[in-house]
């Protein structure tokens, strides 16, 4: 049972654990139901978030949990296709400022070379260095040690950097 | 362009993953439907977190108390002595009686149990052996008999006068009403005479046995009268 003040901080993260989903499962209305059950459930267990702790983290963590329960156990993954668009391909840049063509490929190229990741290797980096963690944050909502966020960090950079090659003309 | 992303540095990458990378904002309506779908309550009143407190600790208490009832209660002092009288009818089985001289008679005095009156035998069970036991840190008087099939029956006294008798097993044997307890493979036949509680234990245990056990113990009940000399 959560107190109003829990839940007015927790929705001030919304944007960013709706961004989080969308990357996860890559479909908008999975994005939504993560998100909805990942709030539902840190309301039911809001008792056990430690005031002063990382609050934002520990809502990563019961999504990121959340979404391997129900969505990567159900096999509700998308298919990814080669060239990293998924079949629903939301309006990429619906949210993005006015840029020059070029900004706008590499933004296509990083998101589809995103979405080509592995589970871990996209949520690492989407806490490390898109969400701007602390790597203990990130090793806590992955469950294991820091020295192997680092390892997955420089791994998932490295595939990220093949990925993107691949896009080159 | 060609050569932009493979040779790129980590922190590079890095910056540009957290620059570049599209964010996407949650739709309009998904903040309302988490609003509408969490758990709502009323503020609990004033009382009710001591209520539920103390109710917790009580029951809490009850557990903890219910794992000791069975070592204080009637119910297990009463299965401890069985225990103790079936181990030593089965010490008499393999190794005879410690002292099979004594007659009953003479051990008042080792066992603070007088035998008013004692069951010596007849054309059925013969009386075997006596001695003094010590059984559950009490002192006592066992006689041993063997039937004409080679039973072994041994018949113990102890003082006892708090036990209560374990309701629940009680079995009508003539005009008496013992417990019956089965341990191990043995079954004892369980009474208050007086302030003394007695047993007959054998390893009479199918239906027939059984019934020629509750004979013995019909014909022993009847002949012996133990009684606390202090």
């Amino acid at each position: 049972m959560a107190s109003d003040d829990f839940e007015r901080d927790a929705l001030r993260h919304l944007d960013a654990l709706y961004n989080f989903a969308l990357y996860l499962s890559r479909n908008p209305s999975d994005a939504d139901d993560l998100v909805q059950e990942t709030y539902l459930r840190a309301f039911r267990f809001s008792h056990r978030f430690e005031p002063g702790t990382h609050l934002r983290a520990w809502l990563f963590q019961i999504l990121r949990n959340t979404f391997l329960t129900f969505y990567r156990v159900r096999g509700r993954e998308i298919a990814v296709a080669e060239d990293g668009i998924p079949d629903w391909d939301v309006p990429m840049f619906h949210e993005a400022p006015e840029e020059s063509s070029r900004i706008a490929d590499a933004h296509t190229d990083l998101e589809r070379a995103m979405r080509r990741l592995p589970e871990e290797f996209r949520t690492v980096l989407l806490l490390a260095e898109v969400e701007g963690l602390p790597l203990e944050d990130v090793a806590r909502i992955m469950a294991c040690p820091v020295g192997t966020v680092k390892s997955r960090i420089f791994r998932a950079k490295e595939r990220l950097r093949v990925l993107l090659h691949d896009y080159q003309p | 362009m060609t050569d932009e992303w493979s040779e790129i540095g980590d922190d590079a990458l890095g910056r540009r993953l957290h620059e570049e990378l599209p964010r996407y904002a949650a739709p309009p309506g998904l903040r309302g439907a988490i609003l509408a779908q969490r758990p709502r309550r009323g503020r609990p009143a004033a009382w009710f977190a001591p209520t539920v407190s103390a109710l917790a600790t009580a029951m809490v208490l009850v557990l903890v108390g219910l794992t000791w009832l069975p070592r204080t209660m009637s119910g297990d002092v009463v299965q401890r002595i069985v225990n103790g009288v079936v181990l030593e009818h089965t010490r008499v089985m393999m190794w005879g009686a410690r002292r099979p001289e004594i007659v009953p008679a003479a051990l008042a005095q080792d066992s603070g149990i007088r035998l008013a009156k004692v069951f010596v035998g007849d054309d059925v069970l013969s009386l075997e052996a006596s001695e003094p036991v010590y059984i559950d840190w009490r002192h006592g008087v066992a006689l041993h008999y063997r039937d004409q099939d080679g039973h072994r029956i041994t018949y113990v006294a102890l003082p006892a006068p708090r036990m209560p008798m374990p309701d629940r097993q009680r079995v009508q044997v003539d005009r008496y009403k013992p417990a019956l307890m089965r341990v191990g493979g043995f079954a004892t036949l369980v009474w208050k005479h007086g302030d003394v509680a007695c047993f007959l234990v054998s390893n009479m245990v199918s239906a027939s046995d059984l019934e020629r056990f509750k004979e013995y113990f019909v014909r022993d009940r009847v002949a012996t009268e133990p009684f606390l000399l202090y």
